[in-house]
């Protein structure tokens, strides 16, 4: 079992693409597993590296990073987005989140929403998060950190 | 080869034979006298109101009064009825029957066959609990997985009776036991061993949960299922934290080497083997026992064929070999186990049964077959040596009043004692019934 002890919670670097985009795509294809329509694209290997490092040049996404002992453990990305129309205006959008089982049930991606929170705190009025409807798992961990639901996203396929 | 296959295929041509013949292996019999039609005013109404009246007032008094102490229902809904798959609650009845009958002759318990016509798990879970009043223990019986893990899990914490899976609790109870006798033989340390369990089915993981009861360091174990040997960042683990929660928990504490592979590379020194699979033979390779440790211990438990034949394993090193096989040394057989957990169960009245009074049985069973005197084709008692019910009865029962879960609390010597009867007089009846030709003799 993974010791929480030897975690180290920190801004990514670039170094640390590799490791981030193999997280990245494991949150993907869990996604897959609760809905088809979240089936990962063959190249996702491509186009994660290129998401990721992009994410880590702009100023509009932050990426923190769980640590240890060399190895990226956990991941959390939050975009800056300008909600034009309302108030509050700024907000702060989680886009992935991943903790690698074994070190799961520990708080660890508790700690990993409080820390993005704190350094974003000066920057955005408010946090969400983004998911697909059908991930339970999600749905489970941020209705027990006391978020709600803000925005709906709904489908229809025109072509099979 | 052939003379084994003929060997197998015997009984089955006498089960043709002679189910017709007997229609059903289970019938009702009386427990109390009829001495004139004037008795049916006491074992009937208007007599039997006191009694009634009495229960309302003191629930628990049903256990005095009512033969409910000694029964358990065999509940199935066929969809894993032995290696057929699902095959439906009628198919599966022939099935039901022979577990009551085993019910009956080892442990003296009347155990009721109950094939339902439901396969939902949330109807099923309401129907075994509405049947809570009537019966003493659930058995449940040929349930496939992991539906039978959350049905097992959910009667358990609402069930105030004790709920059993046989493929679970009681392949895992005798498998403990025939490990702990094989570790000694073999002279390692239960702290030091490497165990690969081949197969992460309902079987494997109630034993890996037992070992590590036992003290098998969690990370000593290596599962191995359809897609290798699980570790926790196997690309499938997120998917399993949903869809078997059981398999999931053991992904993450097992395996501390990390080993990736398949069978092969899972086996590869490891201490012991446990195959709960697919029927043999090849299943597992020569070579991959030699590659085992020293003194390897392999038990190869797929009906009818093992993973490997036992002289196979015997060739490429193993010091120790079990199979699920009757006609082989070493039976890693069911029947020692639920007979004798269940009586035990049942004459304290628990609430339920505990993975402690499992691992008491285990124990209890393993010294049964220790004291006879271990070898390398002696690691369990068979079901000859039937003191063993009424024994593994006893150290259950005590560990059922430890724990609390016990309704009452009895001595040793009394449960010894009263297991020992009962079993006795069901083999006892048995027998009369045969000798006066209530049981006919089989037909040639």
């Amino acid at each position: 079992m993974g010791g929480i002890q030897e975690i180290e919670i920190r801004d990514a670097k670039p170094e640390d693409t590799n490791g981030i985009v193999e997280l990245v795509i494991r949150l993907k294809r869990l996604n897959e597993e609760f809905d088809p329509l979240f089936k990962t694209r063959d190249d996702i290997a491509i186009h994660a590296k290129k998401y990721v490092e992009s994410a880590l040049v702009s100023d509009e996404s932050v990426i923190v990073v769980a640590e240890r002992k060399g190895k990226i453990v956990g991941v959390i990305k939050a975009d800056i987005v300008d909600r034009i129309f309302y108030e509050p205006r700024i907000e702060g959008r989680i886009r992935e989140l991943y903790v690698l089982p074994e070190f799961r049930r520990n708080g660890l991606g508790k700690r990993l929403i409080e820390v993005i929170i704190e350094k974003l705190k000066n920057r955005v009025d408010m946090i969400t998060a983004e998911f697909p409807t059908l991930n339970e798992i999600a749905i489970r961990f941020y209705n027990r950190l006391g978020f709600r639901g803000i925005m709906s996203n709904y489908t229809i396929e025109v072509r099979k | 080869m052939t003379s084994l296959e003929e060997k197998a295929s015997h009984p089955s041509t006498l089960a043709m034979k002679y189910h017709p013949f007997y229609k059903g292996k289970i019938q009702i019999a009386l427990k109390c006298p009829v001495r004139s039609y004037d008795d049916f005013a006491i074992w009937y109404t208007p007599g039997v109101a006191e009694p009634c009246k009495a229960i309302q007032k003191n629930v628990d008094l049903v256990f005095e009064y009512t033969n409910r102490a000694n029964t358990v229902a065999i509940v199935t809904d066929g969809t894993r009825i032995l290696g057929l798959g699902d095959i439906g609650p009628e198919a599966g009845l022939p099935v039901m029957e022979g577990k009551a009958l085993l019910f009956k002759y080892l442990g003296g318990i009347d155990a009721f066959p109950i094939a339902l016509a439901t396969k939902d798990a949330e109807k099923i879970i309401e129907i075994v609990k509405a049947l809570e009043p009537s019966f003493g223990g659930i058995n449940l019986e040929d349930i496939e997985k992991p539906k039978c893990f959350y049905i097992l899990e959910r009667l358990r914490q609402e069930m105030r009776i004790p709920v059993w899976h046989d493929d679970q609790q009681g392949t895992a109870t005798v498998t403990v036991a025939a490990f702990i006798n094989a570790v000694k033989f073999v002279g390692k340390r239960i702290s030091d061993v490497i165990v690969t369990l081949i197969g992460a089915g309902a079987a494997n993981i109630a034993i890996a949960r037992l070992l590590i009861a036992y003290g098998v360091p969690a990370g000593n174990l290596r599962l191995v299922d359809s897609k290798g040997v699980l570790h926790a960042e196997r690309e499938d683990v997120d998917k399993l934290q949903f869809q078997d929660k059981w398999k999931y928990e053991m992904a993450i504490k097992t395996n501390k080497d990390r080993v990736v592979g398949g069978i092969p590379e899972g086996l590869k020194g490891a201490d012991v083997c446990i195959a709960m699979s697919r029927p043999g033979p090849g299943v597992i390779k020569k070579e991959w026992i030699t590659a085992m440790a020293d003194d390897s211990i392999v038990f190869a438990c797929a009906n009818p064929i093992p993973e490997i034949w036992p002289w196979e394993a015997k060739e490429a090193g193993a010091k120790i070999v079990a199979t699920g096989r009757s006609d082989f040394p070493n039976q890693v057989n069911n029947s020692l186990g639920f007979p004798g957990i269940f009586r035990g169960a049942l004459d304290v009245r628990a609430y339920t049964i505990t993975d402690e009074m499992c691992l008491a049985a285990a124990i209890e069973l393993a010294r049964v077959a220790e004291e006879k005197g271990l070898s390398e084709e002696y690691i369990l008692p068979t079901m000859e040596d039937w003191e063993v019910y009424p024994r593994e009865a006893t150290v259950v029962a005590m560990k059922a009043i430890e724990l609390g879960v016990a309704r009452i609390k009895k001595s040793r010597d009394e449960v010894y004692e009263e297991a020992y009867r009962k079993i006795k007089i069901a083999r006892d009846q048995t027998k009369l019934l045969m000798e006066k030709g209530f049981i006919p003799p089989p037909p040639e």
